[in-house]
């Protein structure tokens, strides 16, 4: 019992991680329709940006501060020069392009900072508790924490700022939102930049747990795409929750089903987004959309 | 006349292009180019799958990795002759592809890009999973078909020869398949199933058909290859395989049968010229072509016509006006 509870603590972990990828896919796709493939390269990329002004001697805080703020451009940029003008292309196109930020961003981070592992500085102290004979660490804690503080603020922003109506509007009806005064393609942006800056926080809450590198996100992002299917592509509530339960499935599953172990864990995401693609195809909060002809 | 000189002079030409290559390349380079007709046969079937039926496969990688897996394990374990294993690499590739192809009876764009990546991704793992079949990190070698006493030219024009034959095959397939009423049953998935439905095409026929020999393709591909480096391991099918596939695909022009080559060689070579400068820069590359050539020519090199780019690159200044509207209709990527 004492190993299940300890493996749910870690799956929390990790999965309050993809969580906070997933959100900011559910962010783009609530804005834009898109799946941004290179999300979590984009994310790697920032990760990496913090690492050099930490390596240029810069303290740790501001320098993720000042490298949000890059990131947010970052995003924008994207959305500006990139994701725009194929926005009226079919989805296939789009995927292709978004697969194409995935090649680009991970082939600049390569170039860069070359496919060494670097050590990534940890937000958290390194201590741990003993809680009935699981071992909580504060890193566990703290990126549950993180998770906790994005939700809220994401929430917040969405729900009770003129800011965030009007992205909800824009995300809603674009046509519609355009003829009462929203500036909805300035929505869109923003929609990028601040999955942006969440995906950064995300690639910071991974860095420590594994070494920065170019292809680091890769897996990270396999999970966001299983927990924002499993939440509902269009709720970011749903996003964090089924991250947190692909975590906690995946913690568990490779421990307890001896067919999966360690090497297969990857497959879990799969069979969880097979599953419920089958079963409920728009996710545990999602809306059902529905198609007229 | 002259319309039958334009559809059939490109063709032509590649054709005399690829039949005298061996006479002025130098046994590398042709090897080369056998590995670039191996990616081509597998991009081939993307672009069936893609291009025409607008069914998008990030996995395309791994159904090639199931092709070349297969001829190794027939010939390391029960000692066949490594070209007779070819139609099965096709056949047991073709039978993966339809269990992959289940989920899209139901799913769309961009759910099915999703699942096809997960595929892709778990594929390598699952190849390190199976060690006592797959060799596991070590992978596999396997014999190479040695060239007959009378055959006057060298070992790999021998293997490019059989390359040709393998792509040749797969040409007349495909074409075969784009032509009369299979073909317009097939463009009619991509252009719009729910009408093409009510007027009696059998949906879930179509989309695995096209699956099977998409995947079918993918796996003779990867035979070939597995024959022409004479060694596999997991390695060589991580999920960057399929996206590699997919930019060949794309690159060349993904509804064009000439474009799958022309994307392979493109994926073959690219890497190979800039690694010397730098090992990044291939990927920057590749990653550019994608962007640029969704933006401007959404055809592909060989789709690209000196007015269509003219107007392609005038068109980038002038998009105005609202993104994407919610709930818009997936609809064609090559167009014709």
């Amino acid at each position: 019992m004492q190993l299940f509870f300890q493996l749910v603590v870690d799956g929390l972990a990790s999965g309050a991680i993809y969580a906070s990828l997933a959100l900011a896919l559910v962010l783009i796709f609530r804005a834009t329709r898109i799946v941004n493939f290179g999300q979590g390269e984009m994310a790697t990329f920032s990760a990496y940006c913090a690492w050099q002004l930490c390596e240029w001697g810069m303290p740790m805080t501001p320098s993720f501060l000042v490298v949000g703020a890059l990131a947010f451009l970052l995003g924008i940029g994207v959305f500006r020069f990139v994701i725009r003008p194929v926005s009226k292309a079919p989805v296939e196109a789009v995927v292709v392009v978004t697969l194409g930020l995935f090649v680009v961003f991970q082939a600049l981070s390569l170039w860069l900072w070359g496919s060494d592992q670097r050590a990534f500085p940890s937000m958290f102290p390194n201590v741990g508790w003993d809680l009935l004979g699981v071992r909580v660490t504060a890193s566990a804690v703290g990126i549950v924490g993180v998770l906790l503080g994005l939700a809220v603020a994401t929430g917040a922003i969405f729900r009770f700022t003129r800011l965030g109506l009007a992205m909800r509007a824009s995300a809603y009806d674009g046509e519609k939102s355009l003829l009462v005064g929203i500036p909805v393609e300035r929505m869109l942006m923003l929609g990028w930049g601040f999955a942006a800056v969440i995906g950064f926080v995300a690639a910071v809450l991974v860095g420590p747990r594994l070494f920065l590198s170019p292809t680091m996100m890769m897996p990270i992002l396999l999970y966001a795409l299983a927990s924002a299917t499993l939440g509902g592509w269009d709720s970011p509530l749903g996003a964090m929750i089924g991250g947190l339960i692909v975590g906690v499935a995946e913690s568990l599953g490779a421990t307890f089903l001896p067919f999966i172990g360690a090497d297969l864990r990857v497959v879990i995401p799969i069979l969880v987004t097979l599953l419920v693609l089958l079963v409920r195809p728009v996710g545990l909060f999602g809306t059902r959309t529905v198609v007229k002809l | 006349m002259s319309t039958w000189n334009l559809r059939y002079a490109p063709a032509s030409l590649a054709a005399v292009f690829a039949l005298g290559l061996p006479a002025f390349a130098p046994d590398f380079m042709l090897f080369e180019f056998s590995i670039a007709v191996s990616y081509g046969i597998a991009i081939l079937g993307l672009n069936l799958l893609l291009g025409v039926t607008g069914q998008i496969c990030l996995a395309q990688g791994a159904l090639f990795g199931v092709g070349a897996y297969t001829t190794a394990i027939l010939n390391v374990s029960f000692g066949w002759d490594p070209v007779a294993t070819l139609p099965f690499a096709a056949i047991v590739a073709g039978l993966i592809g339809v269990v992959v192809g289940l989920p899209a009876l139901r799913l769309q764009g961009l759910q099915l890009a999703i699942i096809t990546f997960g595929v892709a991704s778990a594929f390598p793992q699952l190849l390190l999973k199976m060690d006592t079949l797959t060799g596991g990190v070590t992978g596999l070698a396997t014999d190479q078909p040695m060239a007959p006493k009378w055959f006057p030219g060298s070992q790999e024009v021998w293997l490019y020869g059989l390359s040709l034959i393998c792509a040749a095959i797969s040409i007349v397939v495909v074409t075969r398949l784009l032509r009369g009423d299979t073909g317009r049953m097939l463009r009619a998935l991509r252009d719009n199933p729910v009408i093409a439905e009510a007027l009696g095409v059998n949906l879930t026929k179509g989309r695995l058909a096209a699956f099977a020999v998409s995947s079918a393709l993918a796996g003779l591909g990867g035979g070939l290859f597995c024959i022409l480096n004479g060694f596999i391991s997991p390695q060589s099918f991580l999920p960057m395989k399929s996206i590699d596939i997919l930019i060949g695909g794309i690159v060349g022009g993904i509804t064009s049968i000439a474009g799958a080559f022309i994307g392979a060689v493109f994926v073959v070579f690219v890497p190979g010229f800039t690694t010397d400068i730098d090992p990044a820069l291939g990927g920057l590359i590749y990653g550019l072509c994608l962007i640029a050539m969704m933006m401007v020519a959404r055809q592909g090199i060989a789709g690209l016509r000196i007015e269509g780019l003219q107007k392609a690159v005038l068109g980038i200044f002038r998009i105005k006006g609202l993104s994407r509207i919610p709930g818009s209709v997936p609809g064609q990527l090559g167009g014709e």
